[in-house]
């Protein structure tokens, strides 16, 4: 059976996913599946950033470019500012980084200080962390952290002290690309637990499916971060799928591919579950003219199985 | 343009909206605290922050306010604007305007690292600010922009590019808007400014629309 037959009408909040390294085919396909909002977090882009303006450019983007292009296919775009863990290791770049973030953290959509956290583990990555956590408190924003790759478990412990240590509510926290590992230490201490449904690398969708089963829905929260890497755009309703087909029940589903994001994330007052569930063209607040996305802007459909090109 | 009479006139106009108290007392007290203590930091907070205390509903112009408006600033009109777009319109009429270097370089960075929202006012704002001569780059800027409110912004309703463009840029505003969907009837300065350079490109469009098998856009054909 086709997975979307089983999660049709149901709606998707994909907390974690970067557009900018996708193509419009992706944004239709998330559309067509029931994908509603997203966040993209701000992230390393794959080739190294040698100035500050690059970094500027690229938050613009996020809140400018990427939420007009998302709009387009009926999707909310909403972002999360941060440096990431990676290029905190540039110090001297990293300080300007640093000197721009407030003029971004304040805007429109910015819901969260992120991705930010550990990659390394060097002290450069721990300096840049503490600071953007500062940042997020004088915001009163809720963090949306990266656990590392290497050495994991130990890093996220290190991250959800670090956290603490600031005076950072664990709400106010979503601690992201968990795994069977990390779970109950992030789910006991009281933080968000977000997971990544990324092939080869990260969280594969039948392991979920039991950690949903072994853990309940509470403060679970999945979401793909596709990127420039082989990764998954549809990961959250596939999931969804995978989820219902095991039995899993609807309130669940709803709780950690919709609701507990819009939750963690709505304490940011840049977004709200009665906003979400507006539909798109008569929403005041995206300022499109009333209906002229609907009418000029919204993507005029291709027909993929034709040969012919008009 | 007087800046004065027109940062009354919005001010006027935001209190006349319904429910606009906490707004009113918002704006009322940045704009004491930015004129006894005028920090840039500050001035940008407020143009960033704003929406979150005026909100976002849709404004109502009576009458009287929308003639004073193009009393002020001929071919001004804030119909269909949104309250947070107004205030902040008016917001950026708070800056002091005493040295053309500070205020431009002010405003420009606002352009640089503007969210969508942000840059629809910022170019509606294009027609009211101080030494207009200073942004015609700018806005030729948001008619290359990409996205469709931002190219709105400059190019409709917005009497800024009938006063100052050159004909190159107008020309480039007028095909831009038939190339991107928009009501040109909603361009300032439509016919006033159409010229035999324009015409002659869009018989070669039209020719080339024909080729394709494509359709003409509405209203094309009345400027050719």
């Amino acid at each position: 059976m086709d997975f979307m037959d089983s999660i049709r009408g149901m709606s998707f909040f994909d907390m974690h996913v970067h557009m900018t390294s996708r193509t419009t085919d992706d944004y239709q396909a998330m559309a067509d599946a029931g994908v509603v909002a997203l966040i993209e977090p701000a992230f390393w882009l794959g080739q190294p950033r040698t100035g500050v303006d690059s970094f500027r450019d690229y938050f613009a983007s996020l809140v400018g470019w990427e939420r007009f292009r998302a709009s387009q296919f009926g999707i909310r775009h909403y972002c999360t500012i941060g440096l990431n863990s990676k290029e905190a290791n540039q110090e001297e770049l990293a300080e300007q980084v640093m000197e721009i973030l407030p003029l971004f953290i304040y805007k429109e959509g910015v819901v969260g200080v992120g991705e930010i956290g550990f990659d390394d583990q060097t002290p450069a990555e721990d300096k840049y962390y503490r600071a953007q956590l500062e940042l997020a408190r004088e915001a009163g924003l809720p963090v949306q952290i990266h656990t590392p790759h290497r050495d994991k478990k130990q890093g996220t412990s290190r991250s959800m002290d670090i956290a603490i240590e600031h005076g950072i509510d664990p709400g106010m926290v979503i601690v992201d690309h968990n795994n069977e590992e990390t779970v109950r230490e992030v789910l006991d201490r009281g933080f968000w637990a977000g997971f990544t449904i990324y092939p080869f690398t990260k969280m594969g969708n039948e392991r979920m499916v039991e950690v949903v089963k072994q853990y309940g829905p509470e403060r679970i929260m999945i979401n793909s971060a596709a990127d420039w890497g082989i990764s998954d755009p549809l990961a959250v309703p596939k999931t969804a799928a995978l989820m219902k087909q095991r039995g899993i029940s609807d309130e669940a589903i709803k709780l950690v591919t919709f609701t507990n994001a819009v939750t963690a994330f709505a304490q940011s007052g840049q977004l709200s579950l009665e906003e979400l569930t507006q539909p798109m063209g008569i929403d005041q607040s995206q300022r499109y003219n009333g209906s002229s996305v609907l009418r000029g802007g919204q993507a005029p459909r291709v027909d993929k199985d034709s040969t012919i090109i008009k | 343009m007087n800046i004065l009479s027109m940062s009354q006139t919005l001010f006027y106009l935001i209190e006349q909206q319904p429910n606009s108290e906490k707004a009113v007392t918002y704006l009322r007290q940045q704009a004491d605290a930015f004129s006894s203590n005028p920090q840039v930091a500050v001035f940008y907070r407020v143009f960033t922050a704003l929406p979150r205390f005026v909100g976002k509903q849709p404004v109502v112009v009576p009458a009287d306010i929308q003639f004073a408006l193009q009393r002020v600033r001929p071919g001004l009109t804030v119909q269909d604007w949104t309250l947070d777009r107004l205030a902040r319109v008016w917001w950026l009429l708070q800056l002091p305007a005493d040295d053309q270097i500070t205020y431009v370089k002010t405003i420009s960075e606002l352009f640089k690292a503007g969210e969508l929202n942000e840059l629809v006012a910022l170019y509606s704002a294009l027609p009211v600010l101080a030494y207009p001569e200073a942004w015609k780059f700018q806005a030729t800027e948001g008619i290359r922009n990409n996205i469709a409110d931002v190219q709105s912004a400059i190019m409709l309703h917005n009497p800024y590019p009938a006063d100052y463009f050159d004909e190159p840029a107008w020309n480039q505003l007028i095909m831009k808007a038939f190339f991107t969907d928009k009501d040109v009837t909603q361009i300032i300065g439509l016919n006033e400014r159409n010229n035999a350079r324009l015409a002659k490109t869009l018989t070669d469009f039209a020719a080339e629309r024909r080729a394709a098998g494509r359709s003409l856009p509405a209203h094309m054909e009345e400027l050719m």
